[in-house]
């Protein structure tokens, strides 16, 4: 005979008391609070959720479902926050031919009301960082403005969560949107398929929309408070973790935006580079400071994103467009070079003035040649047209290792950056021109050898 | 629901009766299925074993078995007599045709109850090993939960299974065909970590600056499955695990998760939870020439060794000290000359410094060696 079962059947509106909640209710047990934490390396969000169940003495069966939203069934997970050794979540249940359905088996030594946390990943939910820089008109100095812009398009509305955002790199085996549609759960006959292969197929179906196509929605920031909702930001582990003040209640397609921090009067350099195999034969514009204290910032890492750099151009605040770069993660005390593409206000012109073979060397056998070296004076002309001063740092990148460089004229300071490669960095004061020269000696063939 | 397709009936008739294969005769007396044992500890194949309680007459009895819809190794099929090995005897198996059944033909000195065990290889049945692990905030400990997911997709129903696993208890389970169900199966708090980092010299770039995005720093926890640790009594299977950590204020992170390796007893279980953006690992070439160079007759270059040197910067912008392991790799026949930091040879060719440093700090580590090239 079967054993008498206590069916508690609590139908959990899990996130949504709004009507377009996809489950149905039976009992809502007391809600407690939502937490979100939303990843931005992997689309990916932590939901938790704490509530109150009400246990019945033995066997308890409570049963959780999900259609239509992009729920990963296999990171469902329930816990009770107090008699933990009186509670005991023997199995978790797919059902058979059910779909978005699990039942949960709790065996209860006691009856009442136990508060409980469920937790799961969702799919859908997503946010970025992006960054507002306003140039001074000298431009010695940058205003930051940080923003990150939260997207839901989960499937589900999240009303009052706190919302928690994660900057860092997580490491993720499956995507949650391959997850969240795999039926069975955990695969059925056939071991797991390929994630790759059925979110192709997914997406051919429109089941599932790639991060990138989601598209970025016009956003709504809703005044709560008289103020802009504050960032509370920590570390932990190898992330950084930024808390919302109070809750968010971000609806299905919506995006909301939050400013993240601003710092006026950042000291910056106009640093320029010259790199023929990197940047070709034009100069480049770099913006750059140091994420610390010196720089009044080192408050925070800062997240990679999008950064649009404008130039103040009078005190009546009109602006002109320099450029845009997307920003890597830059870690506390990191340096910030924000590249803002080509310039021609500032030019680098190396011309080779003088081209001389020496030092020949001769085989013993044949008397062919077997070495010699190579001299070659480059004069570099630098010019600044800009009415700022500037720094500049040049990159020669030589054909081989054996090689000499030395003084030809005036010569600005250098340093070997590897074997191949030198790096000579000046300073230029506005609206100036200089001209340097360096002697480069190549050792080829035996001559390689024969000075060590 | 529950009307399993693994049918047995006992048929018990005169020999004389007997006339071929058109004369198999429907259900006769349904014995119960008695003691199930489903065995989980082979990856290709489960094991059923179930016991069975038969009335047997004196003389010939025929037991008819058939598994239509079942995912059946017909060959693997196998009965024991249980109570009377002695004296019951299993005659022949037939098959009829264009079905998945069988007849087996038992003799009896007498009539008698009799248990049998019949156990067959089932497929669709299987089991998976996920783990889930809360880190403390410290990194220094993780509890270890490691789930059962049962999954049975075989075509047949199970009440009340006895389910065993290649280690550990077995359990009592219901679990009917395409269902799945996930059971804690082994619960171990506080158990140590090693947390590393690792740059493989092989496998990241070595100007980080010039990409375009981070370079990370892998980032492990290691757990060693031993007594020390509070684990060590079986191996650890293999399995996807997640890693959580507590963030101290009442909820947790989660951190990554990685496909753990199956892990013996001794061994160490490696786990990559993603990587770490504020350790920057900058490595350059300096030197690379060539010396101690032999000459043959005709003046060609026979023999020589190159002079090399390498360089790496690590910078740490985290608050926390780190301790990294550079993985450095030199083929051919090499000895080291000068380096700053000790090192350890992993094999002939990759070599190990473990290196510390400080918070908000930098170490630079550089080495030279000889290499020797033969033309």
């Amino acid at each position: 005979m079967r054993k008498l079962h206590f069916f508690l059947l609590v139908l959990l509106i899990i996130i949504a008391t709004t009507a377009q909640a996809k489950v149905d209710l039976v009992t809502l047990p007391q809600r407690d609070k939502v937490q979100l934490t939303i990843y931005n390396s992997a689309d990916l969000t932590l939901v938790r959720e704490s509530r109150f169940l009400t246990m019945k003495k033995g066997q308890n069966e409570l049963q959780f479902s999900w259609a239509n939203t992009l729920i990963d069934p296999t990171s469902l997970d329930l816990l009770p926050l107090k008699m933990a050794d009186k509670i005991d979540v023997y199995d978790l249940t797919f059902p058979p031919r059910v779909k978005d359905l699990g039942l949960w088996h709790i065996n209860s030594a006691v009856s009442g009301k136990v508060p409980v946390e469920i937790s799961f990943f969702t799919s859908g939910i997503s946010w970025r960082a992006y960054y507002l820089a306003t140039l001074a008109p000298n431009e010695s100095t940058v205003k930051l403005e940080g923003y990150v812009l939260v997207t839901n398009n989960s499937g589900e509305d999240y009303a009052n969560a706190q919302t928690r955002l994660v900057v860092g790199k997580v490491h993720i085996l499956d995507r949650i949107a391959g997850l969240a549609r795999r039926y069975p759960p955990y695969g059925g006959r056939i071991a797991f398929r390929d994630e790759a292969d059925q979110l192709v197929a997914l997406e051919a179906e429109g089941l599932y929309q790639k991060k990138e196509s989601r598209g970025r929605r016009s956003f709504a920031a809703k005044a709560v408070l008289s103020r802009p909702k504050e960032i509370k930001k920590e570390g932990l582990s190898e992330y950084f973790i930024y808390t919302i003040e109070g809750t968010e209640t971000i609806k299905n397609g919506w995006s909301k935006r939050l400013p993240s921090f601003k710092q006026d009067d950042i000291p910056v350099v106009n640093l320029y580079k010259y790199e023929e195999e990197r940047f070709g034969r034009s100069v480049v514009r770099f913006l750059s400071f140091k994420n610390d204290k010196k720089h009044k910032l080192g408050k925070e890492p800062l997240p990679g994103g999008l950064i649009k750099v404008f130039r103040k151009l009078d005190e009546e605040a009109h602006l002109s467009y320099v450029g845009r770069d997307d920003t890597k993660y830059i870690p506390l005390g990191e340096d910030v070079e924000l590249n803002l593409g080509a310039v021609r206000d500032v030019e680098v012109k190396p011309t080779l003035m003088n081209y001389k073979t020496t030092n020949y060397l001769f085989n013993a056998s044949n008397k062919n040649i077997s070495g010699w070296d190579e001299e070659k004076t480059f004069s570099v002309k630098v010019s600044n047209y800009r009415a700022l001063p500037i720094k500049l740092e040049i990159r020669r990148n030589f054909p081989h290792q054996y090689w000499e460089l030395s003084k030809a004229g005036d010569f600005a300071k250098y340093e070997k950056v590897d074997l191949d490669t030198v790096e000579f960095t000046l300073e230029l004061p506005a609206n100036t021109t200089r001209v340097f020269s360096y002697l480069l000696v190549t050792h080829e063939g035996d001559r390689r050898h024969q000075r060590q | 629901m529950r009307n399993p397709k693994v049918a047995f009936c006992l048929v018990t008739i005169l020999l004389s009766l007997l006339s071929g294969a058109q004369a198999r005769i429907k259900l006769v007396a349904l014995p119960q299925r008695g003691d199930t044992v489903i065995r989980l500890d082979n990856l290709t194949a489960t094991l059923v074993e179930e016991e069975r309680i038969l009335t047997l007459q004196e003389g010939l009895n025929q037991v008819d078995f058939s598994w239509k819809g079942v995912q059946l190794d017909p060959d693997s099929i196998r009965l024991r007599i249980i109570t009377h090995p002695d004296e019951v005897n299993l005659l022949n198996v037939s098959y009829p045709p264009n079905e998945s059944a069988l007849v087996w033909q038992i003799s009896s000195p007498r009539a008698r109850e009799e248990k049998i065990r019949v156990s067959y290889l089932l497929s669709g049945i299987s089991r998976l090993v996920t783990y889930k692990t809360l880190a403390d905030k410290e990194e220094t400990k993780v509890d270890i939960k490691s789930y059962l997911v049962l999954r049975n997709f075989s075509g047949e129903d199970f009440e009340a299974a006895r389910v065993q696993f290649d280690y550990g208890e077995a359990f009592e389970k219901d679990i009917r065909n395409e269902e799945t169900k996930r059971m804690l199966f082994l619960k171990k708090d506080a158990i140590p970590i090693e947390k590393t980092f690792t740059f493989d010299a092989a496998l990241l770039p070595w100007e980080p600056e010039r990409q375009s995005g981070n370079v990370g720093i892998p980032v492990h926890y290691v757990i060693k499955n031993n007594k020390d640790s509070g684990l060590g009594e079986h191996v650890l299977s293999n399995g996807k695990v997640r890693i959580y950590q507590d963030d101290g204020n009442g909820s947790a992170i989660f951190l990554g998760e990685d496909n753990a390796d199956y892990t013996p007893v001794g061994d160490k279980m490696k786990l990559y939870l993603g990587d770490s953006r504020d350790l920057v690992v900058t490595q350059r070439q300096l030197k690379n020439n060539k010396i101690n160079i032999v000459r043959n007759s005709r003046n060609n270059i026979i023999l020589y060794d190159t002079d090399e040197v390498i360089r790496a910067g690590i910078e740490n912008f985290k608050d926390q000290e780190a301790v990294i392991t550079i993985v450095e790799h030199i083929s051919g026949q090499w000895d080291m000359e000068e380096t700053t930091h000790k090192y350890e040879r992993k094999d002939a060719n990759t070599l190990l410094f473990r290196i510390k440093v400080p918070p908000r700090g930098k170490q630079t580590l550089a080495y030279r060696f000889h290499r020797r090239n033969v033309r």
